[in-house]
């Protein structure tokens, strides 16, 4: 045996002193039914988990109880006559890998999927924890807002679906009540052809840090007319945002060099962005006319009924 | 409620366990279990040392419940290679120089061995793409990178594992 063994489970234990996170109770539910009673009884003390990778950074204090949703049957991509249905405890690899997802008019979900952090976390992490958490800087709400995405919510009285853009209160807020589930997203089949984009910026563009800004967009040109725009930035407001001024320039316009940029300068005026340890305030703001003009470039580059 | 009890399948051993709710893999697979070959660096998912493979996907063990891995098969260093033959990915690392102080090795290889099995001829970029959570501040990443390359030639042209 080696001199000097390290006695690690002390050192474990000692280490972990300050750490509340000790919920004492664990629930797997097998229905959503099932699901929803028990986050009722529950209440504030409850945390749904299903990948892990942000409730286990984060580790809250005041956890009683986890309610684990891995295993309800939730990861799936599937479609109707009229929009993709994917589950909330999809793996963000699956949302990445999917052919459907790689290539217009949705593109940009690809895109996103395959920017949030790393492989290893991508094979644990879901859209729907990446959609609750609802961290200011999250990728997958950009593309998917921009993509007119709405939400499938359970609850004790059923289900009610409402548009993902209506989902977010505020930082790490969600309209979700304690009772309630988020249980599946829809995308809306695109009916015209249209061209995406998802533009990300952080500190080493490989490294696991969060966007200091992100970018989504969405363009629909008709007889070299936009018909279409979606701009959705984050990470500079305490939600997603739409840069509805931004789309108001460019619609019904034929896209030039000068009417993206003032449209990427509108969009850099409507952001709210702060200061803090990834960026300041101003350059952020500098940084979303840069990711919009791009975002917009590269979405007129990859419509086929788009010109520049 | 308290503790619960969960199976899981490591390195092709079955465990019946009772764990706490918020009690992590990688504490289960090193305090429980022995299984010190596994590490735990960061503890929130930056550092990658305590990468495992779980159903054959490369997860952060200090990023899962150890409830999570109920009914799982689980893979660390421990359960790659023999006592007298070491998979072609360790010995590629032992071969390329890409273990240094090695803290970050386990985690990096299994990474690795995650991404062989699903695409056993990445190219370089693959590569580094997905050993992009497995931090190393020894080796500037040439050499590991050199020695995941080597290993997928070696499994190719028949090294057995």
């Amino acid at each position: 045996m080696a001199t000097g063994t390290i006695p690690m489970k002390d050192t474990i234990r000692r280490s972990n002193m300050n750490d509340r996170f000790r919920p004492g109770e664990y629930y797997r539910p097998q229905s959503l039914g099932e699901a929803t009673d028990i986050l009722g009884k529950l209440g504030k003390g409850a945390r749904v988990i299903a990948g892990g990778t942000d409730l286990l950074v984060t580790r809250p204090q005041g956890v009683t109880s986890l309610l684990d949703v891995s295993r309800l049957a939730l990861d799936y991509i599937s479609r109707d006559k009229d929009s993709f249905h994917i589950g909330a405890a999809t793996r963000v690899r699956e949302i990445e890998n999917a052919p459907e997802f790689s290539s217009e008019p949705y593109r940009a979900l690809g895109e996103a999927a395959g920017s949030l952090a790393t492989a290893t976390i991508r094979n644990m992490a879901t859209l729907g924890g990446n959609l609750c958490n609802a961290s200011p800087a999250a990728d997958l709400p950009l593309p998917c807002i921009a993509l007119d995405a709405s939400v499938k919510i359970a609850g004790p009285g059923g289900t009610r679906k409402l548009s993902l853009a209506d989902f977010y209160k505020g930082v790490n807020e969600t309209v979700l009540e304690d009772d309630e589930l988020l249980v599946e997203v829809q995308i809306p089949f695109a009916k015209e052809k249209a061209g995406t984009s998802f533009q990300k910026l952080r500190h080493h563009q490989t490294s696991v840090d969060i966007a200091i800004v992100n970018v989504a967009t969405r363009i629909i040109c008709i007889n070299e007319r936009c018909e279409v725009v979606k701009i959705v930035l984050g990470a500079v407001a305490p939600t997603p945002i739409r840069a509805k001024n931004a789309e108001a320039l460019l619609k019904g316009k034929i896209m030039g060099d000068e009417l993206l940029s003032k449209a990427a300068e509108a969009a850099a005026g409507e952001s709210r962005p702060i200061d803090d340890l990834r960026a300041s305030a101003n350059y952020r703001k500098k940084m979303v006319k840069v990711l919009v003009e791009r975002a917009l470039r590269t979405s007129i580059r990859r419509c086929e009924t788009c010109q520049e | 409620m308290s503790r619960i009890k969960i199976t899981m399948d490591v390195n092709g051993r079955r465990h019946e366990l009772a764990v706490e709710p918020w009690e992590l893999l990688v504490d289960v697979l090193r305090d429980t279990l022995g299984l010190t070959g596994t590490k735990k660096g960061c503890g929130e998912g930056e550092c990658g040392a305590c990468t495992v493979n779980m159903d054959g996907r490369a997860v952060l063990s200090c990023l899962t419940l150890a409830v999570h891995a109920d009914g799982k098969e689980i893979m660390t260093i421990e359960g790659l290679g023999k006592r007298t033959k070491l998979h072609p990915l360790q010995e590629a690392f032992v071969n390329e120089a890409a273990i240094q102080c090695g803290f970050c090795s386990p985690g990096m290889i299994m990474a690795a061995h995650a991404l062989l099995k699903e695409n056993p001829d990445p190219t370089e970029e693959v590569v580094r793409k997905k050993i992009a959570n497995n931090l190393c501040r020894c080796t500037g990443y040439e050499r590991p990178v050199k020695a995941i390359l080597k290993a997928a030639r070696m499994i190719k042209e028949g090294h057995h594992e």
